[in-house]
């Protein structure tokens, strides 16, 4: 959950006292349209233990405003139900509360729709259109709540708009910056941004001392209610590719690329996503996709917004499922590939960018504690796990499609549980398994049928790096684990 | 989690007046003040001269008119300055050898009659624990010699940190031992017993110093003796002590607590090709090591490396061990392990790199990474597993991308700063000199490829050629390349 914590501290230290503020002149009632159409969402989220698998964290609840589309979905961020335990919906105006499940949550997009559990609960409330048509230089609202249910909304002007980063490291998207003198009240997240009534926007983060929001914008707003009608959902589409601009002359002319051709140098091309199966490789140079020429540095002109980088039209104009002609010049002439997009699925990479409401995976072998490498165990060291996490699984992680191209799982030696059977092992952890009973493992399922023929009696643990290899016997640590069971409380020796 | 504390070495950076003579104090005719005026290396400006200061230490007579002081006391030195108790008169003093590992240095004076009026101190053995010993030093605190007592702590393998990356034998004293301590002799019963080296600072840990011990002292003495200084020999190899009772009878060992096994072997090293790893090492120079990795020494019990701490470059060393469950013995001639030098902190050579249309190459070092704090997770990968994952086995030396000096030429390529040089022209580059040669070639450009997914740099030799006095002229460059040298031969 750490990766959420930034918006928790800028909240936190919201200079004015928790509900008594008087409106600013910035501040007004809300028009009564819509008092209507948003509901409080109290969430008790719980995440699992990464340092230990087999239990989860305490529970802590978020507040934020939810926004009722199509009469019967409640729109929020992704961030304000990850986790959940239990979700309650709460009428602004009378104040009754009912339980609501999640429908469909994209985290990478950061939204979610839930669902009422009981049908007549949002009764008489009016759904709220949604809105693309925002430009920099406008004027929005923010709508709050009082902790009497009165709604207010407060003005904030949009300064820019441009594909950022949303709740996780690796996605960026559409997003709209906006200042506002943005008041406390409750400890909410995650509010509705409206123009004209309509739905313009997501409050995602805000910085209290520059006074300034980020949100998430109505394109990937849209984006997501689209894609949501869907079965099963796909998600946010991405070509997998990264670039590099090509402002250099001294680049241009050894590439040979005219002034007017524009195009980006391709530097990465992921090998399982969509852009390497039409074909492209890294050295090409990506011209336009469809019509759209890109620049130099990446971007094109938006009727609307401006000048964008050419990812929005690969994530969010275009869909799972469509394909997009990508021109590129390699070898000095112009090809076109055509790219049928879709989104790799979270489980789909080697080390997992980010694990949400799922029980992690483990292996228990005679107090050594085996489990998957993903992000989520890393981001455990901390805010700084960059810096602190062990340097050799940061760099798996950051590097993950150059070096594992064949998406295998990384099994790592987490930590150990000392028993009789680990003398003189204590001190290992976090070391990579290169093979186990002489099987090279592709995953935790993997570890867990080599787990079944041991070698001569003792199981051989083989790790890429020092000590290289241990061993268990394999008898002792069968007739143990009731015992290891019992003394560390562990519910079950093993989760798949 | 380790708690993380910082050994600070016992030199201070003060220039003084000095010291009255305190009469009557035997240790006078052998004690030496050591002012040192030193330029320490420019990392981010390698054609720099470098920062001056001036620091003071001790030191104390041997035989053969040589004085031995710490190698952190004369490190970078560019004027040394000897001081004798009884005598007004300062006396220039070169150093004769230094060993940067070991953190010990001879230092030669060039005025002969220094040395009259002079004992040179002999050295004893290894003090017992709880025994008294006597520090002294020109420590912080006052202008004069300066004694203190105290007792004999603990004798431990320790990391010295002037290189920051050898660990010998060292011995743990609860004498209050201070910056200016550095260099003076440890004395027991007339004979010294330890030189005073390094410490933690106040704050971490109190009446905790440390000095190196006559074992580290006698071999280095020794290996100067040939006239150069070779440095330790190392096994090259890293072991698991093999107490776990699976282990030992997978590996077809009994329940007799000898052996330990060998987890890697390093391919820079005298090991490669004799032990792999797997084997079980039984017995050193015929000495039984422990499961632990200790072997029973002159009536101690000291770890196994210290057998080959004791030995001198060429020595051999022969080893019982236990491959596929089958007893062999194997003997090896010894060597250093250059790669991991590449960690250790390097002192009395300029920086080296290559500056070419305003680029900075550097080949990566512990100096590098401490001058310029990298973020960089690759380089910092390609730094911390150097040894361990082999990277020099491709990268003998890692050629970083380490500084933009902006001109027009440069203009486009701010991005690729710490990015790792892969290859120039298509052609591999190993080491600085690699570089170097690869900018010496006439072509019309020069296309740099990184390690990893970065794009291309190109540099067209015409405008590299128009921004060179440029580039020099504006940021008073004084040196364009400097290649000799480097750890990789």
């Amino acid at each position: 959950m750490r990766a959420f914590l930034p918006i928790l501290i800028a909240l936190g230290f919201f200079p004015t006292a928790i509900g008594a503020a008087e409106p600013t002149p910035k501040e007004a009632p809300a028009p009564a349209e819509q008092k209507g159409s948003v509901v409080r969402v109290n969430s008790t989220n719980q995440a699992y233990d990464f340092f230990r698998p087999w239990s989860k964290e305490a529970p802590f609840s978020r507040r934020g405003m939810g926004v009722l589309i199509d009469s019967d979905k409640i729109l929020v961020t992704a961030e304000l139900v990850a986790n959940s335990d239990y979700i309650e919906l709460e009428r602004a105006d009378g104040g009754e509360k009912a339980t609501a499940t999640v429908q469909v949550i994209d985290y990478e997009a950061n939204l979610a729709t839930l669902r009422s559990t009981d049908p007549k609960f949002l009764e008489g409330m009016q759904p709220l259109q949604t809105t693309t048509q925002v430009k920099t230089g406008d004027e929005l609202e923010v709508l709050q709540l009082e902790s009497n249910g009165t709604p207010v909304s407060t003005k904030a002007l949009v300064t820019t708009i441009e594909v950022g980063k949303y709740a996780l490291e690796d996605s960026g998207y559409l997003m709209f910056r906006m200042s506002c003198p943005l008041q406390f009240r409750e400890n909410s997240f995650t509010l509705p941004i409206v123009k004209e009534n309509r739905l313009a926007a997501f409050l995602m983060r805000f910085d209290s001392r520059s006074q300034t929001i980020d949100a998430i914008s109505g394109p990937v707003i849209e984006h997501f209610l689209v894609e949501s009608q869907h079965q099963p959902y796909r998600g946010f589409p991405r070509a997998g590719l990264g670039f590099s601009p090509t402002r250099d002359p001294q680049l241009r002319r050894y590439l040979k690329l005219q002034d007017t051709d524009g195009g980006v140098y391709v530097n990465q091309v992921d090998q399982s996503g969509p852009a390497a199966k039409a074909g492209v490789k890294e050295g090409d140079i990506l011209v336009a996709i469809d019509h759209t020429q890109a620049d130099p540095d990446g971007n094109y002109l938006h009727p609307v917004y401006g000048k964008l980088s050419i990812t929005h039209l690969t994530t969010t104009e275009a869909y799972s499922g469509q394909s997009l002609m990508i021109t590129v010049i390699r070898n000095g002439e112009r090809q076109q590939l055509r790219v049928e997009l879709f989104r790799r699925p979270v489980e789909d990479y080697a080390i997992e960018p980010y694990t949400m409401g799922k029980r992690p995976r483990y292996y228990i072998l005679g107090g050594l504690v085996f489990q998957e490498l993903t992000r989520q165990y890393l981001r455990e060291w901390g805010a700084n796990w960059l810096k602190e996490a062990p340097q050799r699984l940061v760099y798996y992680d950051r590097f993950q499609s150059d070096l594992f191209p064949d998406r295998r799982k990384i099994v790592i030696l987490t930590q150990i549980l000392p028993t009789e059977n680990t003398v003189g092992y204590e001190q290992l952890s976090n070391l990579v398994v290169k093979k186990f009973n002489g099987r090279k493992l592709l995953n935790l399922d993997d570890f867990a049928e080599a787990a079944k023929n041991p070698i001569a009696g003792y199981h051989k643990i083989e790790f890429e790096e020092d000590p290289h290899e241990i061993y268990l016997d394999a008898k002792q640590v069968e007739e143990d684990a009731a015992q290891l069971q019992k003394t560390y409380s562990i519910p079950e020796l093993r989760h798949l | 989690m380790t708690r993380r504390v910082v050994l600070v070495t016992f030199f201070f950076m003060v220039a003084n007046a000095i010291a009255q003579i305190p009469k009557g104090v035997e240790i006078r005719k052998s004690l030496v003040r050591i002012t040192t005026t030193s330029q320490e290396p420019d990392y981010k400006v390698p054609w720099n001269p470098g920062s001056m200061s001036v620091g003071v230490g001790a030191g104390f007579v041997i035989d053969g008119n040589r004085i031995m002081t710490n190698a952190h006391v004369v490190s970078n030195a560019r004027f040394i300055v000897v001081e004798k108790e009884d005598d007004p008169q300062h006396y220039p003093a070169t150093v004769q050898f230094i060993g940067h590992d070991c953190d010990l240095a001879v230092l030669r004076v060039l005025d002969k009659g220094f040395f009259q009026n002079t004992r040179p101190l002999t050295s004893g053995g290894i003090p017992a624990i709880e025994s008294p010993v006597s520090v002294y030093g020109y420590p912080i605190g006052g202008e004069r010699l300066s004694v203190t007592r105290g007792i004999i702590s603990r004798i431990d393998f320790q990391t010295y940190t002037h290189s920051g990356i050898d660990s010998h034998l060292a011995v743990q004293i609860d004498a209050a031992i201070n910056p200016g301590n550095s260099g003076g002799p440890v004395m027991q019963e007339g004979k010294v017993v330890g030189v005073a080296f390094q410490g933690y600072s106040g704050d971490v840990a109190q009446n905790v110093g440390y000095m190196i011990p006559t074992p580290v002292i006698r071999r280095f003495l020794k290996d100067i003796s040939n006239g150069r200084y070779d440095g330790y020999v190392d096994l090259s190899l890293t072991y698991f002590k093999l107490v776990n009772p699976a282990e030992r009878h997978a590996l077809g060992l009994p329940d007799n607590e000898q052996g330990v096994m060998v987890s890697s072997v390093s391919s820079a090293g005298c090991s490669y090709g004799v032990l792999q790893q797997g084997d079980v090492l039984l017995t050193i120079d015929n000495l039984p090591i422990a499961s632990d990795g200790f072997v029973q020494l002159d009536g101690e019990r000291v770890e196994m490396p210290e057998i080959v701490e004791r030995k001198f470059k060429a020595d051999k060393v022969k080893l019982d061990i236990l491959r596929d469950k089958k007893k062999r013995t194997v003997e090896m001639q010894l060597t250093g392990n250059w790669p991991y030098l590449m960690q250790a902190n390097h002192y009395d050579s300029p920086p080296r790199f290559v500056l070419f249309g305003g680029l900075v190459f550097q080949p990566l070092s512990k100096n590098f990474m401490d001058a310029y704090q990298v973020e960089d997770m690759r380089l910092r990968y390609y730094y911390n597993f150097f040894v361990t994952d082999e990277i020099y086995k491709t990268h003998p030396e890692v050629i970083v991308l380490s500084n933009i000096l902006p001109d027009p030429v440069n203009a486009y390529l701010s991005d690729l700063r710490f990015q790792i040089v892969d290859d120039i022209n298509n052609k591999k580059v190993r080491t600085l000199e690699d570089m170097a040669n690869a900018f010496a070639q006439k072509s019309d450009y020069y296309l740099i490829h990184f390690v990893g997914s970065a794009r291309p740099a190109v540099l067209e030799r015409s405008a590299v050629e128009r921004a060179r006095d440029r580039i020099i002229g504006n940021y008073n460059v004084q040196k364009e390349q400097f290649v000799e040298g480097g750890l990789f031969r």
